[in-house]
């Protein structure tokens, strides 16, 4: 594991390895434990250690991309000619957007060395934790701390790096007919409370017994921040990068400026806030910013790389929200999506309801058409009737296809509280992100049909 | 690298693992991606490293760490016992007890007449450009084309004395064309959506797709779609297209057929199975017509090789056959829990995973007869090609799927052009409406790399051949009411 300062050098060893006009270097690093838990047992424990280096070079104005895991001279070298070779192989690249010059990062939060010295003892005594809070069920979920760093540096002398620390826990108490969830995540190990997450999920499996089906239709409905901060996600997704809204993909194309949410929906994108998980810059080295995307219901802006903010012209600048280089073709994405809390106490929003539904969180999503917002997925894990404003009741998995534009248009109330949501899961290299969301009370949640009942 | 992991192995051992295997790995991914007539990204990537599983006191530990040399190897054993120790818990856990299997040894190369990774970037970049060119049209305003190349070295050891050493070659593409108009998109895919579809050979593969032959089609469907009537309401007869037939396979009979998804050690990310151990040999899945295969032989398949990643020797056998569940996808853990078989679907996504169980090549076995015959006999119902969304339950039973276009069947003939299209359904009530499969002229092999699994997560390449299929009442045109 690279100490303060050698992921950075390693990110200047590569980038002078390169024979070209131009070069960057991302050097990411990863130090990472995965306790993961199933019918009360840590089952498939994961150690992961590694150090990925992602070069992009340019060489008359063509530009190729090689990625590395050998930090010797040697493997930088050989990593050097292929990219020089990647960029040989194509045409010069109009939409090249150069590297970043030398600019200042802001000062963010995001790393708690508690978290980063966690052993894999200790993270497999706080995955025990979360066992032993739920002995009447089955714990099927995890416990994981990981210390990433990012560095960034290219031959504009930009030179840039941040360590990370990020902790979750998720816990499903289950059953054959009863199922509950929680999860809380946080940079800080010490903010999560293991048992705590598992006696939430346990107490909302103890009530999933006897589920009944309900009528389709379109419903209103209380998503909790679980259930909220995933459809926030895949609509984010699809609609709030430049890329997807320049060409005419996104729900926002054509729609700047216009109010098309409920007034109290306010939706940001702020990686600088300590409340989340803080990136003080982008994949390519660009200072974070934070965008306003909603405001009051009028939809503001998108997030932007350089590349796309070239392509819009007209003074437009990148916002830092750039994937890696050869990830680029997914636009840039808003990674630490926010929404305002409102006025209601949580426990308050089945009332603004009446009759409807209340939904813990949602299983496997997908766009079904992102001009319009339009998402399906499934509920899971906790799903009741709210009858004269309380949550009564529990119902078998639905089946929702549901504009996200048209739920938030009917927000009936916004909790108070705002919560934290882990989005990662944690595939290739490990980066902790997240949104910061409450929970909505809505009268537009529409349910197409019925699943299996909640259990294993 | 086999040396790296018997290292690994004996680490392991002298750590106090009753059990050890090591694997080491390197992967060679190159990946080309152009839009618009402009290259979008080119990228070549090598990566390697050792990832070595335990067993210590009944209980898995897995580590891994990026450098292949000795002490990397230790390392990784050594931290691997020490989570396994760590993890085991509780006094009367449920031991982990293994199927016995041969412990293989061998090699395995994959047939290749020409290395997907030695072909030019320049020519991977103009075969790109020129199959994007092909799909000009007024309508269309984004052209996208993917290709893709993979070589991987393989190595595992194991403390029974497994030792195998595998080299596998991979390649692939697709060609996208989205039609935009006041505010409308639409788009067609070729061969298959969400990157296209990649094979276990050489670059043979993606000359044999014909990007630009197909690129007009492609071009031409897309900007149809914009003037395409929407996909009506209502239950009706449904032939799915083998492209389309793939993702109904991998999704309600493949993941409910992961032994581990029975057992439940999925439950808190990719869900569980609708199917329990007991269903084995009596759970009727679907029609007469319903065959499925899993075969980790076939040629050109991406989840083919000789050995999995518990060293258990590659083989087929039946997943559903006239309709009843007859197998598992299994490791030799699940295989020793349900006492049958020895398991066979062991995978891990490069050195830094562990293995799970997870589909290699699944197959609809093919029926009688041609595309034209299954038309035949449908009076009024819907042809629906190429997968455009996909959703499926936690326990695999209420899935949604949409696909980018589709025709009207009348009379037994293809009609008007549909947009939108969209289906629903319960996993065995569906496959129970399965009336005829189209034969074996019509069975096509695909190949996808974006099936996801694990915490963390991890990715599989899997392959699964389809013939075209017909289906009764089926519930379609669902959208936000």
């Amino acid at each position: 594991m690279t100490s303060d300062g050698q992921a950075l050098e390693l990110a200047e060893r590569a980038w002078r390895a390169a024979e070209a006009d131009e070069a960057d270097a991302v050097v990411q690093v990863e130090e990472s434990g995965f306790a993961r838990f199933a019918a009360s047992e840590v089952h498939q424990p994961t150690l992961i250690s590694d150090e990925s280096i992602t070069l992009r070079v340019v060489r008359d104005g063509k530009v190729g991309c090689a990625v590395t895991n050998r930090t010797d001279d040697e493997g930088l070298r050989e990593m050097a000619r292929r990219a020089a070779d990647a960029a040989d192989s194509a045409p010069a690249d109009p939409g090249y957007a150069g590297l970043q010059p030398p600019s200042a990062v802001p000062e963010v939060a995001g790393f708690d060395a508690g978290t980063a010295g966690l052993t894999p003892e200790e993270q497999a005594s706080l995955a025990a934790k979360a066992i032993e809070a739920a002995p009447e069920f089955g714990l099927y979920g995890y416990f994981t701390s990981g210390v990433t760093e990012t560095a960034i540096a290219s031959s504009t002398g930009h030179a840039v790096s941040q360590r990370m620390t990020d902790a979750s826990v998720l816990a499903i108490a289950a059953s054959d007919d009863a199922s509950g969830y929680a999860e809380a995540t946080s940079w800080k190990a010490d903010d999560l409370d293991p048992a705590a997450c598992a006696r939430e999920a346990a107490e909302k499996a103890a009530r999933t017994r006897g589920a009944t089906e309900i009528e389709t239709g379109t419903h209103a409905a209380v998503l909790e921040p679980y259930a909220f901060s995933e459809l926030l996600w895949y609509f984010g997704f699809s609609s709030l990068g430049s890329l997807s809204c320049l060409e005419g993909r996104s729900y926002l194309s054509g729609r700047l400026g216009e109010k098309l949410f409920h007034e109290s929906f306010t939706l940001i994108d702020d990686g600088l806030d300590p409340q989340s998980m803080p990136k003080a810059f982008d994949l390519e080295g660009v200072p974070k910013q934070r965008v306003t995307i909603v405001e009051d219901g009028v939809a503001k802006d998108v997030v932007w790389d350089r590349r796309t903010a070239k392509r819009a012209g007209d003074g437009r600048e990148s916002t830092g929200h750039a994937l890696p280089a050869p990830a680029q073709g997914f636009g840039p994405l808003p990674l630490n999506l926010s929404v305002g809390g409102g006025d209601v106490p949580t426990a308050q929003l089945p009332e603004r309801v009446g009759d409807g539904i209340y939904v813990t969180r949602l299983h496997y999503l997908g766009v079904v058409d992102p001009r319009e917002g339009i998402i399906t997925g499934m509920t899971r894990d906790g799903t009741f009737k709210i009858e004269g404003g309380k949550v009564t009741k529990p119902l078998v998995n639905l089946r929702f296809t549901t504009s996200f534009p048209k739920l938030v248009e009917g927000i009936l109330g916004l909790s108070e509280e705002v919560l934290l949501v882990n989005r990662s899961d944690y595939y290739d290299e490990r980066y902790p992100f997240g949104t910061r969301v409450p929970a909505i009370a809505t009268s537009a949640f529409t349910i197409v049909g019925t699943g299996s009942g909640p259990g294993l | 690298m086999r040396e790296l992991c018997g290292e690994a192995i004996d680490a392991a051992t002298a750590g106090g693992a009753g059990y050890a295997d090591a694997r080491a790995v390197t992967r060679r991914a190159q990946h080309v991606a152009t839009k618009n007539g402009e290259v979008e990204s080119v990228s070549d990537g090598e990566t390697e490293g050792i990832g070595v599983r335990v067993l210590v006191d009944g209980a898995w530990g897995f580590a891994c760490d990026r450098r292949l040399t000795g002490e990397g190897a230790r390392a990784a054993a050594e931290r691997a016992v020490a989570f396994a120790r760590a993890s085991a818990g509780r006094a009367g856990r449920r031991q982990v007890e293994l199927a016995p299997a041969p412990a293989g040894t061998g090699e395995y190369k994959t047939a290749a007449e020409r290395d997907p990774v030695d072909v030019p970037l320049s020519e991977k970049v103009d075969l790109c450009l020129r199959a994007e060119g092909a799909m000009q049209h007024e309508d269309v305003k984004i052209t996208e084309a993917t290709l893709r190349a993979q070589r991987e070295q393989r190595a595992f050891r194991s403390s029974e004395g497994a030792d195998v050493y595998q080299e596998f070659v991979e390649c692939g593409g697709g060609i996208d064309a989205l039609a935009i108009r006041e505010g409308k998109v639409q788009i067609r895919s070729y061969p298959s959506a969400h990157g296209g579809s990649s094979s276990q050979s050489g670059w043979e593969y993606v000359e044999g797709l014909d990007l630009p032959g197909n690129a007009a089609r492609v071009g031409e469907e897309a900007a149809a779609l914009l003037r395409a009537d929407p996909c009506p309401s209502g239950v009706t007869t449904v032939v799915l297209d083998s492209e389309q037939m793939v993702l109904q396979v991998h999704e309600s009979v493949g993941h409910p057929t992961e032994l581990d998804r029975v057992y439940g050690t999925e439950a808190a990310y990719a869900g569980t199975s609708f199917l329990k151990p007991g269903d084995l040999g009596s759970l009727r899945y679907g029609s007469d017509l319903m065959n499925i295969t899993a075969d980790s032989t076939t040629p050109g398949g991406l989840g083919t090789f000789a050995y999995d990643d518990e060293g258990v020797p590659a083989g087929r056998h039946p997943v559903v056959e006239g309709g009843v569940l007859s197998g598992f996808l299994s490791s030799r853990e699940t295989a020793r829990m349900i006492g049958a078989g020895n398991g066979g679907s062991m995978r891990a996504d490069g050195w830094s995973r562990m293995p799970l169980v997870r589909m290699t090549n699944l197959h609809l076995e093919p029926g009688e007869g041609s595309f034209d015959d299954l038309l035949a006999d449908v009076d009024d119902g819907i042809f629906m090609c190429t997968n455009k969304s996909w959703s499926i339950d936690d326990k695999r039973l209420n899935f949604q799927f949409g696909t980018q276009i589709a025709w009207e069947i009348k009379n037994g003939k293809l009609g008007r052009m549909l947009r939108d299209a969209t289906y629903m359904g319960r996993t065995p009530v569906f496959w129970s409406e399965l009336d005829a499969v189209a034969g074996p002229d019509e069975w096509q092999l695909y190949g996808l790399t974006n099936c996801g699994k694990g915490q963390p997560g991890q990715h599989a390449h899997v392959s699964h051949g389809t013939s075209a299929g017909r289906f009764r009442n089926v519930q379609v045109g669902v959208r936000d009411v």
